[in-house]
């Protein structure tokens, strides 16, 4: 599903060169749970930035659904931004004037169908455990609510990867459970899941685990737990 | 629709930010308000001054005694024009229907008891009441035969019999002009101020004769008005006129004309002229306070993109195209623009009443500054929103979420 051939990304800050990532090559497949494990700064957002069509290789090839994406212009990276990919960062980034389902109805604003935006924002609010948090706006959430609506946005276009960029930093731990197990459910559903992580316990609960070092791919291997999903 | 939704999602950030799309607002309402104020003001202006001249009559011409003024010359009053160069033309070009001799003096003392004024006293045949088309309201008008026994009568203007009067009835009543006593015989229909400023209402008529002999001694006139019989030949009856009365005043060739003909054409082209590069540069002054409008709301805008940059990156990151961005930003700064095109424009309308009632000045609600304000707003909105708007669009989406 999404292949990553001899990746590389340079930032340039003035004169000097620096290199985030580094002829990484990767593969992952449909339905798979992966996790990311990396020091802070060592470029794994940006890894997934890239997974996610919001920034380019400097280097390499990435093959999404078997589409060559680098070559893609701005507007079908958009596209498939909306369409195939949906989003779960750290600070949520809910947009704090609108209500819970207002919110949810973000990406379809952007797509090209023309479902009744507000009933499907609260079917996909109500899947997320919050059918009595529509009409709230974020000030009157915790934060773990923050995340679930953040999870029901990237879900409300149907996409099949889910990319997490430290979905539970800024939880306690009981909401870290919550939104885990909203992502377990998502990859039994048979979706794609990439979650960048510095938490063990987020990460053990992949398939399969990555670690980075320095660009670098360190260890790529498969976890014990909750293997049944997974399909090769 | 895709389109539409974004114009929501611009619509509805409006509403929420109420104060900062306040502060967009207001120099476009300001700038709009003064534009529109103006550019009626001047609109009206020519208005009255268009209408000045179809009161003078369409199908009329007046020869003036003298060459055109010329700025920094002294000219000694021509004493050249006579009554009987108006008679000449009159039985000599066919296309001359009526013509009227007249003699003009402005603040020419007026008495009666112990009151007076000052008048603009016209000496003038019977003619000129049908020539100038102003009718007597009470009274009579001057008759031929006042004109040939040089009579002492006079129709006097309403501020004249305000000033003299105070109430009382003014026909056959005596009133002292320039030590000769007349008797009023009529008042004139009122007609307010003149382009040029006269009170047209402090006018005493008097029989020519009468002016000639017993006020001015002279016997030289200072205009000849014309009333031709077919106006679409009035260029050919201005040169006959001319070679007419060069040929009575001995003007050798190649001389200076000592008269000067007006025709409401040339009167129009003037004052067109005149008012148009007056009008073009009083919008061009009011259109600067649009301008500062205009970058108070670039400037707005900008802080607005920066301020918003997470939310741009989310939108972008949830499938939002670089067009989309751009489309909602330059939506809200023309919306803001054109409501406050419309408040602006309300403003300055209300300003025009306040105008019209405490002044004279003319002012007339007419579409052209209503087109120019909403116009100008919606331009002013798309220069001022579209750097920002462009500057959004190109904000890399994975530093603005960083």
């Amino acid at each position: 599903m999404l292949k990553v051939r001899n990746l590389s990304k340079v930032f340039r800050k003035g004169s000097m060169e620096v290199s985030v990532l580094d002829d990484i090559t990767l593969s992952v497949s449909e339905g798979e749970y992966v996790a990311i494990m990396a020091p802070s700064g060592m470029g794994k957002s940006t890894f997934l930035n890239i997974l996610g069509c919001l920034d380019r290789p400097t280097s390499g090839t990435y093959l999404l659904d078997g589409v060559p994406v680098q070559d893609m212009n701005d507007d079908e990276l958009s596209h498939i931004r909306n369409k195939k990919i949906g989003f779960v960062f750290q600070s949520f980034h809910l947009l704090p004037m609108m209500t819970a389902w207002e919110n949810v109805t973000l990406p379809l604003i952007y797509s090209d169908s023309d479902v009744d935006m507000k009933s499907k924002a609260i079917e996909v609010l109500q899947s997320v455990g919050l059918g009595d948090r529509v009409d709230h706006v974020p000030g009157e959430l915790s934060g773990g609510q923050h995340q679930r609506v953040a999870i029901a946005r990237a879900l409300v276009n149907d996409p099949r990867i889910i990319l997490a960029d430290e979905p539970t930093g800024n939880l306690d731990s009981r909401s870290s459970d919550e939104v885990m197990r909203i992502f377990r459910e998502l990859h039994s559903s048979g979706r794609t899941l990439v979650v960048v992580t510095h938490d063990p316990e987020v990460a053990r609960e992949a398939d399969r685990l990555i670690e980075m070092k320095d660009g670098r791919i360190l260890a790529d291997r498969s976890t014990s737990a909750f293997r049944e999903g997974a399909a090769g | 629709m895709r389109v539409l939704r974004i114009a929501r999602t611009a619509l509805v950030t409006l509403a929420a930010h109420k104060t900062r799309s306040l502060l967009m607002m207001l120099g476009v309402i300001i700038g709009v308000a003064t534009q529109n104020i103006v550019f009626s003001a001047v609109l009206g202006a020519r208005a009255t001054v268009m209408q000045g001249v179809e009161k003078f009559g369409l199908d009329s011409l007046m020869i003036m005694a003298g060459a055109g003024r010329r700025p920094g010359v002294i000219q000694a009053e021509p004493v050249t024009l006579r009554v009987g160069d108006a008679e000449a033309m009159a039985a000599e070009i066919p296309n001359v229907k009526h013509v009227c001799p007249q003699i003009m003096r402005r603040e020419v003392p007026v008495k009666r008891g112990n009151k007076s004024s000052y008048s603009v006293v016209v000496a003038a045949p019977a003619i000129w009441s049908s020539v100038w088309s102003t009718e007597v309201e009470e009274g009579r008008f001057l008759e031929d035969e006042d004109v040939s026994r040089r009579a002492r009568v006079a129709v006097i203007g309403k501020t004249i019999a305000s000033d003299l009067f105070d109430g009382e009835d003014p026909i056959g009543k005596k009133i002292n002009l320039a030590s000769n006593i007349f008797e009023v015989t009529g008042i004139l229909e009122s007609r307010g101020t003149s382009v040029t400023g006269i009170d047209m209402d402090s006018r005493i008529v008097i029989p020519l004769t009468t002016g000639q002999k017993r006020v001015f001694n002279q016997e030289h006139v200072r205009a000849i008005k014309v009333a031709v019989r077919d106006a679409s030949i009035m260029g050919q009856t201005v040169e006959d006129i001319r070679s007419l009365l060069r040929e009575r005043h001995h003007l050798p060739r190649g001389a200076e004309d000592d008269f000067t003909i007006v025709t409401p054409t040339k009167v129009i082209a003037m004052a067109m002229k005149l008012s148009s590069t007056f009008a073009l540069f009083l919008v061009l002054v009011s259109g600067v306070s649009l301008t500062v409008g205009g970058i108070v709301l670039a400037n707005i805008m900008f802080i607005a993109v920066h301020e918003r940059k997470r939310e741009i990156g989310l939108r972008r990151a949830i499938g939002a195209r670089k067009k989309d961005i751009l489309f909602q930003f330059l939506l809200e700064a023309l919306c803001v623009a054109f409501l406050g095109g419309i408040i602006g424009l309300g403003l300055g309308m209300a300003g025009i009443y306040i105008l019209k009632t405490v002044s004279k000045i003319p002012a007339f609600l007419m579409w052209q500054p209503v087109a120019l304000a909403l116009s100008s707003a919606l331009v002013v909105g798309l220069l001022s929103g579209y750097l920002p708007a462009r500057r959004a669009a190109n904000i890399d989406p994975s530093d603005a979420l960083r």
